[in-house]
């Protein structure tokens, strides 16, 4: 990547080219190269050619990092992805149609029937907010454009603004360089790829961009000092709120990182302004969104950030006192008695409050973050989420690639040069790191502390690299400019000698290292392109002579449903498709990806895993008329129903004490073939995944029923329905959907 | 022998009463108007917990907007005392004109979250 | 011209066809299909069919397996009940069998079914697919030795007389059965998980069921009063079914007899046969028992029109119109236990319906502070009604932002105190600008 190699050489150019000697402009090769770009014509200092280039890379970085997250859109079709993302894109749709006030108040009766939900409380708003303003803008500007494309470039969208701030937090922390290296690795790092896609239009798309922003701001107010910058982390901070739960890293780091700076010695009353004036106002802040309550002053998660604006209190008032008194005995005698007051006072007040509960304790979904095997026994839902597995080294190289090794090298320099704001990208980093070690969806929140912390290292070290390269050519410069003495020359003669191989070396490194950033660039690109672009309601294989086979059996279901069924007609299927039921099939379901009551979702995994007449019961008083499940067995497609039953069965089993997991297991071994276990082979969700199967041969040279998916022939082929009948089958068999028949007649 | 301690705790407590006031005479007047300024809004606090802890907290958000509001008076308030203090080595390049804009800006941001928050 | 005419003519002609016939406005059957066996039934049953034919039903005699019989022309059906008066056939001629039956009954139309002894299987099936299992042995009969009818010519005891009567106005009339009904033929039971089947006349205690013309090998499976003699099933589309054990129960010679019951001394000039079945008949037919829920409306207190969506601590109003049929017209059905459920997965609200004696009920009451989606459930099961089951779905919503009360009396010091910063905030800043 030899572009990226220019500013850091121009930047290194343009400093070496600042030294404070009278000589004259350096004509080093560089330089002629930029006067060939007639910037000499131009007439541009020194300082406007380094803008100039500043701002070029910055805008090329801007475009890379849009245009890099456009291959689905290309491949496909502009359309949302995944599950969450469409509900995100209901709600945004009813935002746009009905307007704030009837969005802030929405009560949903087409989702959790008959619970329904109350989505005005129960929701982030940033996001949609955010593209009801982006599509009010272009409207108003007479750009006549969809909501559903903004919905789907809103990511790269925030995506782009991210490299921005990055940038900027790259210099407030090290150095421009090391800026534009952190704005360019964050733009392509597969890590935030994965999660900012066209058409991924999730909260996490816009919360990495509010998370960066807050950061940034805070570490400007620690370094300034200055209530303006502290106003506008608060600012930033709502905003984080306003997006996504993952707040609470912010509000348990930036405390964590003050009690850091105070436990260092390193308190100073910049850090007092900065923090206060961040807290509260972003407290009230937060406040105002409904879903998160009042979870700032009464949950456990919270109180880390109260605790220390208590500490700061302290501090400041002790602080005060040491400044009021001169003698320092009576000083030492008062701060004995007002720390252990403190103390106390906190640990009553702490204690009384967690024992009354009060203080609720840490929620599960991050309670599980700390003890990483606490989901699995007890709350089998977050357990179940494949994104909540603890990470494999693999996909860490996946995502990270050479960022991976030069994160040590990083931290390493910012040891080097500790201030407030290295402390803090340090602190950023190693906690994001080990939570990304604990759950693979959180390798999103360390990709920037990577990115930057990669960026101090690579700067750093390119800049060294440059100077020993540049070194040699000035001193022979001064040697010849000045060139008068012949004592002179020889030694610079000697020194001549060896400096070559330190050039040689220097030039050698560099090599090396734009050949690495390189390597990086081709690898993120290429796993964008392969892993991160899949809509995944729509897939694609490879047919056999390698043409390309599109299966969007997905949404040809949704749309039967839409157009085949009675307007009120409610539909069970497991939680994962709920969302895309809801936003294409426009029909009600009874459980969906929110995932808020236990206790229903395990009455439906009841239902999945019971024999067919118990299940009937529990369809009919839940009024059920459409039951919805999705098969792989045709296609070989891994992520359906059969493969997640055991899940259901643990979250049944969960709740129901009848549904018993070893039940449907044979010596701890899952089978859906001959010897498998009776009541696997009886159950419904295994009765309408397999129905009319056992005729179907799906590969040359296999029996008929031979399930692609589990590579096994199945082990109940003779399967009679009887109290539903099978409405609807996609042409790849992938989601197949069951009327619930009404009761007998004479019966 | 206690009694000989607990009297020169109470000397010292003394001793350290009177030095605060002597010290803290000296300090200028209009860091003793935003001293006063900052009395009033933690006075105002205090009043409303106790009011709280008598009557029960029912209307919640109002209870937390009013005792939100007076502390972030109070801590702006101090924030701005440290910045205008001619003593603070760390602001001694920041102009007060624009510690006070800061001031008033943050204010007004937290007058009308206090506002929408209140009922 | 002349074709319009004669498009005029037809209608006018069929005009009263189609005005008669079954339709949920008007829901007595018109147009009858009677199999038999034996057209000498026809003369044998004439005074059950007389009593049929006076009160306005058409009946079409055939036999049972005419190859041109069938219920159904394009689709459409030709007939609005069934009777089946031929217990021995085994196969129905036409395109008349065991589906198309249970397709008729499905549809709501209405059924009678006797059997008598070597019944048929297909007449077994019919009845087992209703609900109903007769005696396994084809030559049973039932058998009283206590309650038999007594006669001179027959000592077996296979007649039977048998009082033992459903309770029902509705089904067997308002007026008094004074004598027994003779019967004749095999017993059935009805099966006990079902909920649709009723017997209507039961055997006595001591009957039971067996060959009449063989000894007793082992105990009767069938016995005392489980043994029905005559039940109906009302289907969940409300078709009616009526299955009798003995064929000769409808006929002539039954219903003309003098009887008396042995172990009483009481002699009857007449059978209590024709008054049954005639009020059976009725039921059966839908001249009494029918109901129909018309208008049900619900709205807040005060308002006319119908809201989408309700939210809690709503007062809300619910009316119903209930009708039933008789025979000729709709007339008020007038009752006191009509309940409305307010429903979400269990009844929140449960009140009894209150009436103005005009067929139209309704009630008042407050939504519960709970949301979701709610249903009005009108669950109206009375032994020999239709059934009504009548759900009409509304959501509940929780109160807007803007719907609490805007200033809490106990929230006044904070408000003060509110204000109370913010002026003093003015007042420093006055202070502090102008301070030298």
């Amino acid at each position: 990547m030899v572009g990226k190699s220019e500013p850091l050489n121009g930047t290194a150019t343009a400093k070496t080219g600042q030294s404070p000697s009278p000589s004259p402009p350096p004509a080093t090769p560089m330089s002629d190269l930029l006067g060939n770009f007639s910037f000499k014509t131009l007439k541009l200092k020194t300082k406007q050619q380094e803008l100039l280039i500043r701002v070029s890379i910055l805008c090329l970085v801007y475009v890379l990092a849009f245009i890099t997250r456009l291959f689905s859109v290309l491949r496909y079709e502009s359309m949302i992805h995944e599950f969450d993302p469409y509900f995100n894109y209901r709600t945004t749709l009813y935002l746009t149609e009905k307007g704030f006030y009837e969005f802030w108040n929405w009560f949903d009766s087409e989702s959790w029937y008959p619970l329904g939900r109350i989505i005005g409380g129960t929701l982030y708003p940033g996001l949609m907010v955010t593209a009801a303003i982006i599509y009010w803008a272009l409207r108003f500007l007479s750009f006549a454009v969809h909501i559903r494309e903004v919905c789907v470039l809103t990511a790269p969208f925030f995506a782009s603004n991210t490299t921005i701030v990055a940038y900027f937090f790259g210099k407030e922390i090290w150095d421009t360089g090391a800026g534009l290296v952190a704005a360019a690795l964050i733009a392509i790092c597969p890590g935030y790829i994965s999660r900012s896609v066209a058409g991924s239009y999730d909260n996490e798309g816009v919360a990495i961009f509010a998370l960066l922003l807050t950061f940034y701001l805070f570490v400007k107010a620690v370094n300034t000092g200055s209530l303006a910058w502290a106003l506008g982390s608060a600012l930033g901070y709502f905003y984080m709120v306003s997006a996504w739960g993952g707040y609470i890293f912010i509000i348990n780091l930036i405390p964590l990182y003050v009690l850091v700076l105070l436990i260092t010695g390193r308190y100073s009353m910049r850090l007092y302004v900065a923090y206060n004036c961040t807290y509260i106002l972003g407290m009230l802040l937060a406040m105002q969104i409904r879903f998160v309550g009042f979870q700032h002053v009464q949950s456990g998660e919270h109180m880390a950030a109260m605790g220390v604006f208590f500490l700061m209190q302290v501090f400041y008032f002790l602080d005060y006192v040491k400044h009021l008194l001169s003698d320092s005995k009576m000083f030492q005698a008062f701060l004995r008695i007002t720390v252990t007051c403190a103390v106390a006072v906190g640990g009553v007040a702490l204690g009384v409050g967690t024992a009354s509960g009060y203080i609720s304790p840490w929620t599960g979904r991050f309670y599980s973050l700390l003890d990483p095997t606490y989901a699995k026994d007890h709350i089998p839902i977050i357990a179940s989420v494949s994104e909540h597995q603890p990470t494999a080294w693999s996909s860490f190289m996946f995502d990270f690639h050479i960022l991976l090794f030069l994160f040590p090298a990083g931290l390493y320099f910012c040891f080097k040069r500790l201030s407030d704001a290295t402390i803090f990208i340090v602190m950023y980093g190693l906690t994001s790191m080990y939570f990304a070690g604990v759950m693979v969806r959180l390798i999103l929140v360390a990709t920037p502390a990577v990115c930057l912390i990669s960026a101090i290292a690579v700067s750093a070290t390119i800049k060294n690299l440059t100077q020993l390269a540049r070194a040699k050519d000035k001193v022979s410069q001064t040697g010849s400019a000045k060139g008068a003495s012949s004592t002179k020359g020889s030694s610079k003669g000697s020194i001549d000698q060896s400096q070559p191989f330190q050039r040689n070396g220097a030039f050698a490194l560099l090599f090396g290292a734009f050949y690495l950033l390189s390597k990086y660039a081709t690898h993120c690109t290429w796993v964008t392109s392969e892993a991160y672009s899949s809509p995944s309601i729509v897939l694609a294989a490879r047919g056999a002579h390698g043409n390309r086979v599109i299966f969007d059996d997905y949404r040809e279901a949704y749309f039967w449903l839409r157009q085949n069924t009675p307007p009120d007609a409610k539909v069970m299927s497991w939680w994962d498709y709920g969302y895309q039921i809801t936003a294409m099939g426009n029909r009600t379901v009874i459980v969906d990806n929110n995932t808020w009551n236990n206790t229903h979702i395990a009455t439906v995994g009841r239902a999945m895993s019971s024999y067919e007449d118990e299940a009937y019961d529990i369809m009919r008083s839940l009024d059920v008329d459409y039951v919805l499940v999705v098969f792989g067995g045709v296609t070989g497609y891994s992520s359906d129903d059969i493969n997640k039953f055991l899940w259901m069965v643990r979250i049944g089993g969960g709740v129901f004490p009848v549904i018993k997991e070893p039940d449907y297991l044979v010596n701890g071994e899952y089978r859906v073939d001959k010897g498998a276990a009776p009541k696997m082979l009886n159950c419904l969700m295994y009765k309408l995944s397999y129905y009319r199967f056992g005729e179907m041969t799906t590969e040359y040279g296999k029996p008929p029923g031979y399930d692609r998916a589990r590579g096994v022939e199945i082990g109940n082929k003779d399967i009679k329905l009887e109290y539903l009948e099978e409405a609807f089958t996609t042409s790849n068999w992938i989601v197949r959907i069951y009327k619930v028949k009404p009761p007998n007649n004479r019966w | 022998m206690g009694k000989a301690s607990s009297s020169s705790t109470a000397q010292d407590a003394l001793a350290l009463f009177d030095s605060f006031r002597s010290a803290y005479s000296a300090t200028p007047t209009t860091l003793k108007i935003i001293d006063l300024y900052i009395g009033f809004a933690v006075s105002t606090a205090l009043i409303q917990v106790v009011y709280m802890a008598l009557v029960g907290s029912f209307p919640f958000n109002s209870f937390l907007s009013g005792v939100l509001s007076c502390v972030g008076t109070a801590v702006l308030a101090v924030c701005l005392r440290i910045q205008v203090n001619k003593e603070n080595k760390e602001f001694k390049d920041l102009a007060p004109e624009r510690a006070f804009a800061d001031f008033v800006l943050c204010n007004v941001v937290l007058h009308l979250v206090i506002m929408n928050f209140l009922g | 011209m002349s074709k319009l005419v004669g498009v005029l003519a037809f209608l006018t002609l069929t005009l009263p066809f189609l005005a008669h016939s079954f339709s949920p406005d008007h829901p007595t059957d018109r147009r009858v299909l009677v199999l038999l066996d034996d057209l000498a039934v026809k003369s044998s049953h004439s005074l059950f069919f007389k009593s049929l034919q006076s009160r306005g039903f058409e009946l079409d005699f055939k036999l049972a397996d005419d190859p041109k019989i069938s219920l159904q022309r394009y689709g459409l059906y030709s007939y609005d009940a069934l009777i089946l008066f031929s217990p021995s056939v085994d196969r129905f001629g036409g395109s008349i069998d065991l589906a198309a039956i249970l397709d008729f009954v499905d549809s709501g139309h209405d059924l009678i079914i006797a059997a008598d002894t070597h019944a048929s299987d297909l007449i077994r099936q019919i009845a087992v697919e209703c609900g109903v299992d007769f005696d396994e042995d084809p030559a049973a009969m039932v058998i009283d030795h206590t309650s038999y009818a007594v006669s001179d010519t027959e000592g077996d005891h296979t007649v039977i007389a048998s009082d033992d009567f459903i309770k029902s106005d509705v089904i067997l009339g308002s007026e008094k059965i004074e004598a027994p009904v003779l019967f004749q033929g095999i017993g059935h039971t009805v099966n006990s998980e079902n909920s649709l089947v009723l017997k209507v006349l039961s055997a006595s205690p001591s009957a039971y069921s067996s060959n009449p013309k063989s000894k007793l090998s082992n105990p009767p499976s069938l016995t005392g009063s489980a043994i029905s003699l005559v039940s109906v099933v009302q289907a969940r589309n409300n078709a009616r079914v009526l299955i009798s054990g003995s064929l000769s129960l409808f006929s002539d010679r039954f219903f003309r007899s003098k009887m008396q019951k042995a172990g009483s001394s009481k002699k009857h000039e007449k059978s209590a046969n024709e008054q049954f079945l005639t009020e059976l008949s009725k039921w059966v037919f839908h001249e009494r028992g029918h109901l129909k829920a018309v208008n049900v409306k619900h709205q807040r207190v005060g308002e006319a029109d119908e809201p989408a969506i309700y939210r809690i601590n709503d007062d809300l109003e619910y009316s119903v119109e209930i009708y039933e049929w008789r025979g000729q017209r709709w007339e008020p059905y007038v009752a006191d236990d009509l309940q409305v459920q307010f429903y979400m997965m269990s009844p929140y609200v449960l009140k009894t319906l209150s009436t103005d004696q005009k067929g139209r009920y309704f009630t008042e009451f407050r939504v519960p502070d709970v949301y979701g989606v709610f249903q009005f459930k009108v669950e109206y099961k009375r032994l020999g009604y239709t059934s009504l089951s009548l759900s009409k779905q509304i959501p509940v919503r929780p109160f807007r932002h803007n719907e609490y009360e805007r200033f809490i009396p106990a929230a006044y010091p904070y408000y003060g105190a509110a204000f109370s910063m913010m002026t003093g905030f003015f007042v420093f800043t006055a202070v502090h600008l102008y301070n030298k």
